[in-house]
């Protein structure tokens, strides 16, 4: 099957007047460093890229196949789109990747193209990235663009299957089930997603705005409790995922002050469902609010060192005290970056810090060019939760993947 | 400030038709302001090599042109292959500030980045990206020291040193071919004052009155290590249209 749709890609391709292939192969073995010292991971990927031009049309296509041992070969489609050319106006048809937004590691505006979780925030961001069948128009008016984005049918954030050590489930203390009935959003015409942005890079400074009528990529975990009594006591909880509509605003800019880049990127989100304590002391309710998302980000060098910041808050706005999430929930996330031996060396350290929880994934890392586009990368995740926090504390979303704690190596070769 | 400049160079060059000697800043301005091109397409070729002759090749395709107050730049690069299709564009102001924008096909964004890292070196090379811009005249003390022939150019040779004692180099003594005002050869000297590197002239190309240095090549003494710099296929004074300059194209690349 994956020999197929790759013969029929390179097929297509080879059928436009030019065609540029390229790519990576990649080997990525990693092993937990706590408990039995398990292989979180064992990898060979091979990543294809297709370009294929003629006149003012251009095609492209991202295949990757990924093998680990003892499983199946998995084939991913990430991109496939045509691009066609007009005088001031672009248009791209087809599955692809859409990246808005000045933030680093940070999903505010950067919201069109949904997540794959399944490794956590650990793969490289262009594959945390899922592609989305869609029109995207661009009109350009000198250095400032207008993106019109529709996305005819719905693709939800990839979780990670239950049996992964990168899997969170609610958490109860009596059997649950889960309906996915509801989960699926019909593809109709009623339930496409819009997007459009006004953006500019002009001397001084650059700027987005952005507005959405999109669902949710992540679900809302609707809650049905079943009570046995009496006294009523609670003998089960059946989870149905469901995705609501979301609608958002929102803008970024960059500017360099004093030799540093200052960032900023926020969004106001109408419609947010938020899981909330019932009656009797359960999270078993949803309170719908609205909640502003914003950043602002340094970037700056000392020396040969790149360093880079940012501050992140979420913010639940006509907070209610039965919300389970806080109402302001704070991060940060820090990056130094040098290079060595004429850049074929590179240490880096990036960090995020939840500040509510005192949690943290901590990423170091050094990788060496061998020979111009070989590069072996070694490096750790290490997650920190707070030593003083009980049991059944919420961990906060680093905290929670404390026994995780691994070192890695990626050895890959572009071509 | 480069009009200016141009004014002041005619007035110089009306000044050597009478025979007056020239200084050391009247010989670097006029090195500053020979004639440009407006445009310019051309293939860069980088080869870098160590002291055991290893060479790095990066490849680039670059654009340039001048929009009155401000030159533009895009650059895309095609070798090596983990970084093909990166684009990098600068829009350099006459004030001497600069805006830089990079463009990396992983992350699929164009990222606004500091101009203030000019001491770092571009790609591994041995320039750093100071080197590979117009350094301002007003901004070293220039002396004349001497005048001498090397393969057949008649040279000045001027010592320049910076007025802003922080800069990279201590100083830097300059060989500037007479009747070209191009730079035959370029010392420069680190904060100890200890020779660092060499500039050489090694091929130049002339285009009507403009001048393209063609290929030159910089060897740092201190650690035996040298990069050429080759353009091929020049093309000065090309219609190059203005939306060349713009996220649009940084993210389309060379087609």
């Amino acid at each position: 099957m994956i020999r197929q749709i790759l013969t029929t890609i390179l097929l297509a391709g080879s059928l436009l007047g030019q065609v540029e292939f390229g790519g990576y192969a990649r080997n990525y073995i990693g092993v937990l460093t706590e408990g039995d010292q398990e292989f979180a991971i064992i990898q060979n990927t091979l990543d294809l890229t297709l370009q294929g031009w003629s006149g003012s049309v251009s095609y492209f296509a991202n295949p990757t196949i990924y093998q680990s041992p003892g499983k199946d070969l998995s084939f991913d489609l990430s991109e496939i789109y045509l691009d066609m050319y007009f005088n001031n106006t672009d248009i791209r048809l087809g599955r692809q990747q859409i990246i808005w937004g000045k933030g680093d590691g940070v999903f505010i505006t950067d919201i069109v193209s949904p997540k794959d979780l399944s490794e956590f925030l650990l793969p490289d961001f262009d594959e945390i990235r899922t592609g989305i069948t869609a029109l995207k128009l661009n009109q350009y008016i000198g250095d400032q663009t207008f993106e019109f984005v529709y996305i005819p049918t719905f693709t939800s954030t990839v979780f990670a299957d239950t049996s992964s050590i990168w899997s969170r489930t609610p958490d109860f203390p009596v059997p649950m089930t889960t309906d996915y009935s509801e989960k699926d959003i019909p593809a109709m015409l009623e339930n496409s997603e819009v997007f459009a942005k006004f953006s500019g890079i002009l001397p001084f400074m650059d700027y987005e705005i952005m507005a959405g009528y999109m669902w949710d990529d992540d679900p809302s975990m609707h809650i049905t409790p079943t009570y046995l009594g009496p006294p009523p006591a609670l003998s089960g909880v059946t989870l149905s995922p469901q995705h609501h509509r979301l609608s958002v605003a929102g803008g970024s800019f960059s500017t360099e002050l004093a030799g540093m880049v200052l960032r900023g990127e926020g969004a106001y989100y109408i419609g947010k469902h938020f899981q909330a304590q019932n009656a009797m002391d359960y999270p078993i309710d949803l309170l719908e609010k609205d909640y502003f998302h914003y950043l602002l980000g340094l970037d700056f060098s000392k020396g040969s060192t790149r360093f880079s910041t940012q501050f992140i808050q979420q913010a639940i706005m006509d907070y209610d005290e039965l919300i389970v999430q806080e109402e302001a929930m704070n991060t940060l996330t820090f990056l130094a970056n040098r290079t060595f031996l004429r850049e074929t060396l590179t240490a880096q350290i990036f960090a995020y810090a939840g500040l509510n929880k005192s949690d943290a994934l901590i990423r170091p890392t050094l990788s060496y060019d061998l020979a111009d586009g070989f590069e072996v990368l070694g490096g750790a995740n290490i997650f920190v939760k707070d030593a003083n926090l009980g049991d059944e504390e919420d961990p906060g979303q680093f905290g929670y993947f404390d026994n995780n704690d691994m070192v890695y190596l990626k050895v890959k070769y572009s071509f | 400030m480069k009009n200016l400049l141009i004014i002041s160079t005619i007035l110089i060059l009306a000044g050597t038709i009478f025979g007056q000697q020239l200084n050391g800043t009247e010989i670097i301005e006029m090195t500053y302001s020979r004639p440009t091109s407006n445009t310019m397409e051309a293939n860069l070729s980088m080869i870098l090599e160590n002291s055991r002759g290893d060479q790095r090749v990066r490849e680039i395709k670059q654009f340039t042109k001048e929009f009155g107050d401000v030159e533009k730049k895009l650059m895309v690069f095609l070798k090596p292959n983990d970084v093909k299709n990166t684009t990098f564009m600068s829009w350099s102001f006459e004030d001497g500030s600069e805006d830089q924008w990079i463009y990396l096909p992983a992350l699929k964004k164009v990222k606004r980045i500091s101009s203030d890292s000019n001491s770092d070196y571009f790609m591994g090379s041995d320039f750093t990206y100071e080197d590979l811009g117009d350094r301002h005249p007003s901004e070293d003390r220039h002396k004349l020291t001497g005048e001498v022939s090397i393969d057949g150019h008649d040279c000045y040779i001027v010592e320049s040193i910076p007025n802003d004692e922080e800069y990279m180099y201590s100083k830097t003594i300059t060989w500037v071919i007479k009747d070209k005002w191009i730079g035959y050869k370029k010392e420069f000297y680190d904060e100890d004052e200890e020779l660092l590197k060499e500039l050489s002239l090694v091929n130049f190309d002339e285009h009507g009155d403009v001048i393209v240095l063609t290929e030159v090549k910089m060897n740092n003494v201190q650690n035996d290590h040298s990069t050429i710099m080759r353009l091929s296929d020049v093309e000065v004074n090309k219609a190059i249209a203005d939306n060349k300059f713009t996220e649009r194209m940084m993210k389309r690349g060379i087609r």
